[in-house]
């Protein structure tokens, strides 16, 4: 052997030392720090707190859980709480059946252009941000020059006033909601579809000449695990639901679309009362990783 | 009888012709195999049986009625896959119980067949289980349960035996012949493995590149070969082919010239005779295990390139090296262990029957 091999490994390498890898981590790290642990630590801190920033010279003591017995004796939170359940249980079923139908028609064979051009389309809504989807929302439900009312104007039907009455909103919201994440549940579900094995479906076809019997006993397998991902997602989604109906609605009229976060942003940055809305923020995380625990409990089965 | 018909069968890819026509008839009860190259559209042919695939042109009929654009559920077929494709989330008894629930028999006779399927192959000890608990064997066996409790008028097998290994492969291969022979089925079994072909078929029908070459029961298609392809790609090791020249015709022989031949000719009494004239080019096809070491009359000349010994038997490779570029190897299967080295000559015989005569296109004289 060489005297330079046998000497390679041990000649120090100027440059990469035992803290190396720490400086390449660390703006990572940093950053997740700043943007996601420290504000969740300091809600978690204020939420234990008298902390209203319109009144400094009260300071800013420690109260124990005042704040979440206020909070959970609170009626309006309850009822936002409720409204977002009523919004959740509205949107996630049109969703999926709705995705699932686009799914199985872009499943079918044939077609292979037409099919990529509508897998690209699916991502448009998807790639859009909540407050522009909030945006074209006004446009389309505008009593006077939307294109909802045009269309219902060529079925005969008189000018809604979507966004000033609380039905009209509400239904306003919802249709934006499912026109944004309709494609989400689609792409998940055609990834399910595309999972079956091409033997396990055709030997189903040779067993039963129905399309139900094949998605039900043979598919839906398959769909389960995608379908657990959507509602957990939604579920998280739309409890800090917040740009899309701000900027529509700003929960109004009334109550009518004051969704969770609508009304936790109200109590934090109308009336300054950061200490109350920290606790609620917290419930709602608490609240958040129940139901998902509860979701994978339920259905998240492994099919192979 | 006639049960199932493949009448001038094509298919079509766009501009890609995979089947260029195949005419078949099998009548009840017979097991036959499609075999080929892969490649050759055996699978595919089985597709359209099955109703998976679309025939672009001609007609098929099962138990005689026109099925060529029947459903697949409908024609009463039957599958086993070369993935098994069993379904993941269903137990073994769920798995052959499915067909029957989707033709809603009643539970007490789905219960009646499935546990008469299970007991056919020895599967009551895992009803419960389910197939990724299951060994490649045990998985194959519910797929041929699946498909038998259904009473099908067909069934089809697509390469069942390639994933299991080969003690496994010759076990099972020996269930399926029992299986047959117990069930009276008509059965179609697709397979590039001409040993299961031979072993397991009534008839054979051998593809290539779309078209049929030959249809026969194991022994014609060994003993009377229509061409090179079918004498090469039925027995094994393959037939080896010298390409002769013709040198003399008289009423009832030929004699031929090759280097590779004893003395540089061969003389062949076939009736054959009249229809080859002087100068011709004969492919002779010799089967390895016909040719014999150390007999009185050689007809091959050759040197020994190298031995293999398979301890009951030796395979030989060896080539002429009389004159010019040595030729194409010669491979002889022999009993024994003869004590040869490579570089000794080695004189082959063979009985007169059993030399092969092909013309220049490759066809049976």
């Amino acid at each position: 052997m060489s005297e330079a091999m046998r000497a390679a490994p041990t000649k120090p390498n100027r440059g990469y030392g035992r803290w190396t890898p720490l400086w390449f981590l660390a703006p990572a790290v940093l950053t997740l720090f700043l943007i996601g642990i420290y504000p969740t630590i300091f809600a978690l801190v204020t939420s234990f707190r008298r902390y209203n920033i319109t009144r400094p010279r009260e300071g800013f003591p420690f109260v124990g859980f005042e704040n979440y017995v206020s909070v959970l004796t609170d009626s309006t939170f309850w009822s936002s709480l409720l409204l977002t359940a009523k919004f959740y249980v509205t949107v996630l079923p049109i969703q999926v059946v709705l995705g699932l139908i686009i799914a199985l028609l872009l499943h079918k064979p044939g077609m292979g252009l037409l099919k990529s051009l509508a897998r690209v389309t699916l991502v448009v809504p998807l790639a859009t941000t909540y407050a522009v989807v909030g945006l074209i929302g006004r446009l389309i439900f505008n009593r006077d020059f939307g294109v909802a009312n045009q269309f219902l104007s060529f079925a005969g039907f008189g000018p809604v006033d979507w966004l000033s009455t609380p039905g009209g909103a509400f239904a306003a919201i919802v249709i934006m909601d499912v026109w944004q994440w309709t494609p989400f549940c689609a792409l998940i579900f055609l990834a399910g579809l595309s999972m079956v094995p091409g033997e396990i479906e055709e030997a189903a076809r040779l067993e039963t000449s129905s399309k139900l019997a094949l998605l039900r006993h043979v598919q839906l397998p398959y769909l389960l695990p995608g379908l657990t991902a959507v509602m957990i997602l939604r579920s998280a989604d739309v409890l800090k639901l917040f740009d899309m109906v701000f900027v529509m609605t700003r929960g109004g009229p009334g109550s009518a679309t004051d969704l969770i976060s609508i009304y936790i942003q109200r109590v934090g940055f109308r009336i300054f009362d950061l200490g109350t809305a920290s606790a609620q923020a917290i419930l709602l995380l608490i609240i958040t990783i129940v139901i998902s625990r509860l979701y994978i409990r339920l259905l998240y089965r492994e099919v192979q | 009888m006639t049960f199932l018909r493949l009448d001038n069968i094509k298919k079509n890819y766009g501009d890609a012709s995979v089947i260029k026509g195949v005419s078949f008839a099998a009548s009840k009860g017979e097991f036959v195999v499609f075999v080929g190259p892969s490649g050759c559209g055996k699978s595919t042919l089985l597709r359209m049986i099955a109703g998976l695939e679309d025939v672009s042109e001609g007609q098929l009929y099962i138990d005689g009625r026109d099925v060529t654009y029947e459903e697949p559920a409908k024609r009463e077929v039957s599958m086993v896959f070369q993935s098994y494709a069993l379904y993941p989330h269903m137990n073994v008894f769920e798995n052959m119980a499915f067909g029957l629930r989707m033709a809603k028999r009643p539970e007490a006779e789905i219960r009646a067949q499935v546990m008469e399927a299970a007991r056919i192959l020895q599967l009551e000890a895992l009803l419960e289980r389910k197939p990724r608990a299951l060994s490649g064997g045990q998985r194959q066996r519910v797929a041929i349960g699946r498909s038998i409790v259904r009473h099908p008028k067909l069934f089809l097998f697509d390469e069942p035996l390639s994933n299991l290994d080969a003690e496994l492969r010759s076990q099972m291969r020996v269930e399926i012949a029992k299986l047959h022979r117990s069930l009276g089925a008509t059965m179609v079994y697709v397979t590039h493995d001409q040993v299961e072909a031979m072993t397991l078929a009534d008839r054979i029908v051998v593809l290539r590149a779309g078209l049929v070459e030959q249809i026969g029961s194991p022994t014609e298609l060994y003993d009377k070969p229509a061409n090179t392809f079918v004498a090469g790609f039925i027995g094994s090791p393959k037939m080896n082919f010298i390409s002769a020249k013709v040198s003399s015709v008289s009423g009832t022989g030929l004699r031929l010239d090759h280097p590779a031949f004893a003395g540089g000719s061969l003389g062949v009494d076939t009736p054959a005779a009249a229809r080859a004239k002087v100068g011709d080019t004969v492919t002779v096809g010799l089967r390895p295990e016909h040719l014999t070491v150390g007999a009185a009359d050689p007809v091959l000349s050759l040197t020994l390139d190298f031995a293999e010994s398979l301890g009951g038997s030796t395979q030989l490779y060896a080539r002429q090296s009389t004159s010019g570029t040595p030729g194409e190897p010669v491979i002889a299967l022999t009993p024994g262990r003869p004590e040869l080295k490579p570089g000794d000559a080695l004189k082959l015989g063979i009985a007169p029957g059993h030399i092969y005569l092909f013309n220049a296109a490759g066809l049976a004289l």
